[in-house]
């Protein structure tokens, strides 16, 4: 096989239900033309008793349920790039050769591993809301032919074989030509291709030669190749503006399965993405993700939009949605033999994300105490894949019961003998004191309008329990327990 | 009459009509903390959940905890906290028993089991810790039980192992419960950590001895 044609039967239709999430499972019919002369141009399977040509009246009686639409080029144009960037995974060598029609070529591939990857390309163009069928053949006239027989994927090894049984159709004669090759009772290409070239071309002309030569699969072309996409974005406007997130998430889905296609034929993955929402009163709404590990992978992706998506609240409409992707090189890198990483990198950092966005932004993460004798500085980082062997032991081990903190530290009556607290009274905790320890006074940043200074005191309450105090220049405060 | 059926007998019908039941789920997860490790067998049990109730103040909750992450640590074992107060202080813990804890700063309870929810199906982590402690008790027992035997449903069929640090007892049918009820004064400010934990005790309020025997092994 030196071709391949990835052909979408219905296409305009398939495009149009992809934009359109109310569509699912209805039956839908295109059509052309205005007012009274409109008929139906393409009709979906579920649209029962209803073919092309048919008015649209008669349509609307045979189907009452059915959902007429006129064509929707930007859903075409839409549809016609995933399939593009589907292509673009087979080979870098690909045709655009019709709405829903793409000719690769497949010379010096592989043929074992094409062919699983033809498959893997059916089946996620599939999941895209896109059912494909590929042919592979010898050219790609051929290959479209097959694309046509196939169920969903046919590769031709013996030409001669595969066309005799085809119908004369496959060769597209001119309607003259139709008319006299079936009058001649030529109904398949083996009849015609049973006849000599030579009495063809004397009978018919060179018109009929260039249909002998159709119909033996001799005839070849060069490929118009296109570009594979520098830029990794999509938008779309909402006519009329929406105010739920159901939409958005219908076509950000839709976003992310074409830009993921076309990072992976470009052997990208993506490092960032950026949502913007356009808002009905001209304002807009932008978000970046930065992707805990760079990937395609599409789940993940929607994981993290729609895990934000779910807490905005934008002031107006959205009027227009735009997802853009910023693209890397996929990293390389191999653990050592006795780390002990994670047993599922991808659904860590989701999960991570999913944490992070019921919690909010910057509170999750691995602690750090902070480089500084200020009480509770820390910052949260990255939790690393990979967990360190551990350090030796501190040379001084903390002892005694550990803090565990009241955030915010709550306020609190502290009455004193001379500077040792003795009762304390507070809405959440009071009592005598039966035991003090400190204090401890630590100060720092005396060189910044904001100096801190910090009197620290642990204290024993009689009826049972040690609570760590603060004394500062807002008062006394219960920082914690010692538990 | 039916003649009298004895609690041994009762266990091994149920054993035998639930074998996925008795089965033994994993290794546990040691605490560092030589009663609870004790009560529990070999540690904290893996797919299964297990509540810490600290019933009184200073009772130890805390350092409990400071010893689980610091005996993970030793074993390299990923641990998730999911604080629902924001109460942990991560001053109070060696920095270097802090590089395999994921911690998570709830602002309130609905996001603890939220979080804990999408925690405990990730397969990255050895140990998951519900920090409930700090929660008001109202707000704690106003949660439907059908929401925690979910997460014992979720549990069954992941590996890690939770523990739930609570103030009272909340955890409906939870296959374990300990509770730290003897409060400590300041004369153990000295006391080196381990010797403190050494020193602690618990009551098993839920659990079977015997099972917890069988998965000494």
């Amino acid at each position: 096989m030196k071709f391949c044609v990835l052909w979408v039967p219905d296409f305009r239709l398939h495009a149009l239900r992809r934009s359109d999430a109310t569509l699912t499972g209805r039956a839908i019919a295109l059509i052309s033309g205005e007012g009274r002369k409109a008929t139906i141009a393409e009709a979906s399977p579920e649209a029962k008793g209803v073919a092309p040509g048919l008015a649209v009246t008669l349509a609307m009686a045979q189907c009452p349920g059915i959902v007429l639409r006129p064509r929707d080029p930007t859903a075409e144009v839409e549809a016609q790039r995933i399939l593009i960037a589907a292509s673009f995974s087979l080979s870098p060598r690909v045709e655009a050769t019709a709405g829903g029609c793409c000719t690769v070529d497949l010379q010096g591939a592989d043929a074992a591993r094409t062919e699983a990857q033809m498959r893997s390309c059916i089946r996620e163009l599939t999941k895209a809301g896109l059912p494909t069928r590929i042919g592979a053949a010898a050219t790609p006239l051929l290959a479209n032919i097959a694309a046509h027989c196939a169920e969903p994927l046919l590769i031709v090894t013996d030409t001669r074989s595969f066309l005799i049984p085809l119908p004369l159709t496959f060769a597209a004669p001119t309607p003259t030509q139709a008319e006299i090759l079936s009058g001649w009772g030529i109904r398949t290409l083996g009849d015609l291709t049973a006849l000599s070239k030579a009495d063809i071309a004397q009978r018919l002309g060179t018109e009929g030669v260039a249909l002998w030569e159709r119909a033996a699969g001799e005839t070849t072309s060069v490929l118009r190749l296109v570009e594979p996409s520098q830029t990794f974005e999509a938008q779309w406007e909402y006519e009329p503006p929406v105010e739920s997130i159901e939409p958005l998430f219908f076509r950000l889905r839709a976003f992310a399965e074409r830009i993921a296609l076309e990072l992976r034929a470009a052997q990208l993955v993506a490092e960032e993405l950026t949502l913007t929402l356009f808002l009905e009163d001209e304002t807009d709404y932008r978000r970046n993700f930065r992707l805990p590990e760079a990937n395609t992978d599409l789940d993940s992706w929607l994981r993290v939009l729609n895990s934000h998506l779910e807490t905005v609240r934008t002031a107006a409409r959205v009027v227009r949605v735009r997802l853009v992707a910023k693209p890397i090189r996929a990293p390389e890198k191999q653990g050592g033999l006795f780390d002990t990483g994670l047993r599922d990198p991808a659904a860590f950092w989701e999960n991570l994300a999913r944490v992070s966005a019921i919690v909010g932004e910057g509170r999750v993460g691995t602690p750090i105490i902070a480089d500084t004798h200020k009480p509770d500085a820390f910052i949260l980082v990255k939790p690393t894949e990979l967990v360190p062997a551990p350090a030796e032991p501190p040379i001084h081990p903390p002892r005694g019961l550990r803090l565990r903190r009241f955030r915010p530290p709550w306020p609190i009556h502290v009455k004193l003998a001379g500077e040792r607290p003795t009762t304390i009274d507070s809405a959440q905790i009071r009592g005598a004191v039966c035991a003090v320890a400190g204090p401890w006074r630590v100060s720092g940043e005396w060189w910044r309008p904001k100096a801190w200074a910090v009197e620290t005191w642990h204290v024993e309450l009689s009826e049972g329990g040690v609570y760590q105090l603060a004394y500062t220049d807002d008062g006394w405060r219960v920082e914690g327990v010692l538990d | 009459m039916s003649p009298p059926v004895t609690m041994a007998a009762l266990r091994s019908l149920v054993a035998a009509r639930f074998p996925q039941k008795a089965r033994r789920q994993g290794v546990g997860v040691p605490t560092g903390v030589p009663a609870i490790d004790e009560a529990l067998g070999d540690g904290l049990p893996a797919s299964q959940l297990t509540e810490l109730v600290s019933a009184a103040p200073s009772s130890g909750g805390q350092l409990v905890l400071a010893r689980f992450l610091e005996t993970t640590r030793t074993a390299r074992q990923r641990v998730a906290l999911i604080d629902a107060a924001d109460g942990f202080a991560p001053h109070a813990i060696s920095s270097d028993a802090l590089r395999h804890l994921v911690w998570v700063r709830c602002r309130a309870f609905a996001d603890a089991l939220a979080s804990g929810d999408v925690l405990v199906r990730d397969g990255n982590y050895a140990a998951i810790v519900i920090d409930l402690r700090g929660v008001a008790e109202n707000v704690l027992r106003k949660q439907p039980g059908t929401t925690w035997h979910r997460l014992h449903r979720v549990i069954e069929h992941a590996a890690p192992a939770v523990l739930v640090l609570s103030p009272c007892p909340l955890v409906p049918a939870v296959p374990w419960r300990l509770v730290l009820s003897i409060s400590h004064g300041l004369a153990t400010k000295r006391m080196s950590q381990e010797q403190l934990a050494a020193t602690l005790t618990v009551e098993i309020a839920r659990g079977h001895v015997s099972e917890a025997m069988e998965r000494a092994g």
